[in-house]
């Protein structure tokens, strides 16, 4: 029952929402009505096992005080401090977690990790980016079209650079884009196929039962 | 120059720096940054759940409202917790079994329309290319791009022969698809940049408009 | 060692220090660079342009503060256009860290042309379960969404009167920064609903939505930084704002940027071939 159940009930859903896309039958509509508003609930609750399984790792690095243990201290009291800000005094524009928290803190953090990507990738362009092999010619000259074209000094330099970096964006990358696309939309699929049909069972996970 | 008096502009200017000092070296005073940052994602996740989700979508009509039916979503929800419990750990499959039936059931007819029917199409050479030369020749060879990109990936056969030409071909196409997706991220990267620096020289310094 | 050797071994505090420069030096010192608009971002506006006044246009609001130079000049630039229209606003979110960014655009920009809320913008917020919202709001947005960001029922706000689904909207743009966004706009709104959907994006994701334009899935496409400058351009060039253009500052600092990229590539190869050859 501890997986047959969960099966069931994966395959059961699975064949009926497949199905209901092309039955606008109004018994149908109110079904996909009443699962999407219970999915949203579902879907809220999930965060728990996020949040727990953090609020989990940390304390174990705190009690056994393994190496850096001391920042342990410093996530879960930001988790606290801002959970019961946010819920206790509110998320409305004006509140302490949103211009406080979110406006100068947050934003600062989110994206001060993001910028120092720029500084890493000129790095790694300068150190690894080689032209070893006719593909990777191909590669260096198609980023260099693009990277041209896309700015005002490219078309600074030479007018039709832009139209050239939008060939090149419209025809081939496009084209290689697609193939991709068709194979993620194939695995994508299948992938879904097996869950409903409970040959992928990886989401099940291990132990007993 | 008009340098900020707000405080919190120079948390947010701290904070930035906290995470660039990371390009010098590893230090206590990044690792601080990072894990606060973690702490108070996860924190404002929570609040906004609660706020945004949780709150309108079941507390009010469950328990305000008095509809019945929406107990159903709550003990789903409720089962998630279960995976802190080891003897009822396995009741956490349940909801997974209801949300992966049901995220599967829907994406796969979505995923035929969207990434393989409308690709498709998109694919075809039909009559209206024949409107002008570049038209028709950008058509061709997209259309030839698609189709010696999927073969490429087409791992089933040993690429000799025809196979080996079309694979070869659809190399051309990848690699150009690539570089250009390159020439794109060099430019993601350094806006992210551009735009911490405005942050500094405007909202801190207000050398810059 | 070689000089080609010592530049291959050069630390890369140097090359930081190099890119810092060169790209803070444009925000100071404009190079003046103008910025023109190609015909992704014109489709994107020309849509938008054609909202007859008094319908809406949706915005989902799908990115965080990382993602914020790219694509916040973008929101802006799309709500004074409409504004400046008379076309009605509504904005949702699928990422629960761009809340705060959307909130911040519906309180700065609406007061620019007069605009009320509840009459002429409204800010839905974020809901968990991205597939079952956009689902969910194909068939009632009032069911997936009771009340707006704001806590007012969405009962109470003229606005909402007209628009209570997906297909009373003639177009949306979905700003995104990755998964979720316009890709699963286009997986469920469109193929369930018919949604005109266009797209603002990240430059990184800006090369694999080119298959959805060719067929036609997508209506216009602003990529990146570049494309948030075109659309302000746009914008101001048809008289509908003139109000500082923060991603047309940018575009000189971008250009530096690029070509700074592009040195470093090229002198790292030629002293690695160079070094190789001299090994051999």
């Amino acid at each position: 029952m501890r997986r047959s159940l969960p099966l069931a009930l994966c395959l059961v859903m699975g064949i009926i929402m497949m199905i209901q896309f092309f039955v606008p039958h109004p018994v149908s509509v109110a079904f996909y009505d009443l699962t999407t508003k219970w999915i949203r609930i579902v879907s809220a609750f999930a965060l728990v096992l996020g949040v727990g399984s953090l609020v989990l790792y940390h304390t174990d690095r705190l009690r056994r005080k393994r190496a850096g243990w001391e920042y342990s201290i410093v996530t879960l009291a930001g988790l606290v401090v801002t959970a019961i800000i946010g819920l206790g005094w509110g998320v409305k524009p004006g509140s302490p977690l949103q211009e406080v928290l979110f406006k100068n803190m947050l934003v600062p953090l989110n994206a001060s990790m993001f910028a120092i990507l720029a500084f890493y990738m000129a790095s790694a362009a300068y150190r690894a980016f080689r032209a070893r092999t006719k593909e990777a010619v191909l590669l260096l000259i198609a980023a260099f079209v693009v990277m041209l074209g896309m700015v005002p000094v490219g078309e600074a330099i030479w007018h039709k650079l832009p139209e050239f970096a939008e060939w090149i964006l419209s025809v081939p990358n496009m084209a290689a884009k697609r193939a991709i696309l068709f194979g993620v939309a194939l695995g994508a699929i299948a992938t879904s196929l097996k869950v409903i049909l409970g040959i992928e069972r990886g989401w099940l996970g291990g132990g007993k039962g | 120059m008009h340098i900020s008096t707000n405080i919190w502009t120079w948390v947010a200017v701290l904070l930035t720096f906290g995470i660039f000092s990371f390009l010098w070296k590893d230090n206590p005073f990044y690792k601080f940054c990072e894990h606060l940052f973690v702490g108070i994602s996860v924190g404002y996740t929570i609040a906004l759940t609660w706020y945004n989700s949780v709150y309108p979508d079941l507390v009010t009509p469950l328990f305000r409202e008095g509809k019945p039916l929406y107990i159903i979503p709550f003990v789903l929800g409720l089962c998630y917790f279960c995976r802190f419990i080891p003897k009822v750990s396995w009741l956490i499959r349940v909801p997974m079994g209801f949300v992966l039936g049901w995220a599967s059931g829907v994406a796969i007819p979505a995923y035929f329309q969207t990434n393989i029917i409308k690709q498709i199409q998109g694919s075809l050479l039909t009559p209206a290319i024949f409107a002008r030369w570049d038209i028709f020749l950008w058509a061709l060879i997209s259309f030839i791009g698609v189709v010696c990109s999927v073969l490429y990936f087409f791992f089933s056969r040993e690429h000799k022969g025809a196979l080996r030409l079309a694979s070869e071909t659809g190399i051309v196409f990848l690699m150009i698809g690539f570089g250009a997706s390159f020439g794109y991220t060099v430019m993601a990267r350094m806006s992210l940049l551009i735009g911490r620096f405005q942050f500094l020289l405007r909202d801190w310094l207000g050398v810059i408009k | 060692m070689s000089f080609f050797e010592k530049l291959l071994k050069i630390d890369r505090k140097v090359i930081f220090i190099v890119i810092a420069v060169l790209v803070l030096f444009p925000l100071l010192k404009p190079l003046g660079l103008g910025v023109s608009s190609g015909p992704r971002a014109k489709a994107v506006f020309d849509a938008v342009d054609a909202i007859p006044p008094g319908k809406t246009l949706l915005i989902s609001v799908d990115f965080d503060p990382a993602s914020m130079p790219e694509l916040y000049p973008m929101l802006v630039a799309l709500m004074r256009h409409c504004f400046a229209k008379n076309v009605k606003v509504l904005l949702c979110g699928l990422w629960i860290t761009g809340a705060g960014l959307a909130d911040r655009a519906v309180t700065e920009i609406p007061p620019e042309y007069g605009k009320k809320y509840g009459e002429d913008v409204v800010y839905l917020g974020w809901k968990a379960g991205v597939d079952a919202v956009i689902l969910g709001m194909g068939e009632n947005i009032k069911n997936v969404f009771p009340v707006d960001y704001y806590g007012h029922p969405l009962d109470s706000l003229p606005m909402m009167q007209e628009v209570t689904r997906l297909r009373d909207i003639p177009f949306m743009v979905a700003i995104s920064a990755g998964t979720p966004g316009f890709a699963d706009w286009l997986l469920y709104a469109q193929s369930r609903y018919g949604m005109r959907v266009g797209a603002g994006v990240t430059a990184v994701s800006a090369a694999d939505a080119y298959p959805y334009l060719q067929s036609g899935q997508l209506t216009g496409l602003l990529a990146g930084m570049k494309g948030a400058a075109e659309y302000e351009v746009l914008v101001q060039k048809n008289g509908y704002s003139r109000a500082y253009m923060p991603a047309v500052a940018a575009m000189d600092s971008q250009s530096l940027a690029h070509i700074v990229i592009m040195v470093l590539v090229i002198i790292g190869n030629v002293a690695f071939f160079a070094t190789r050859r001299i090994r051999r």
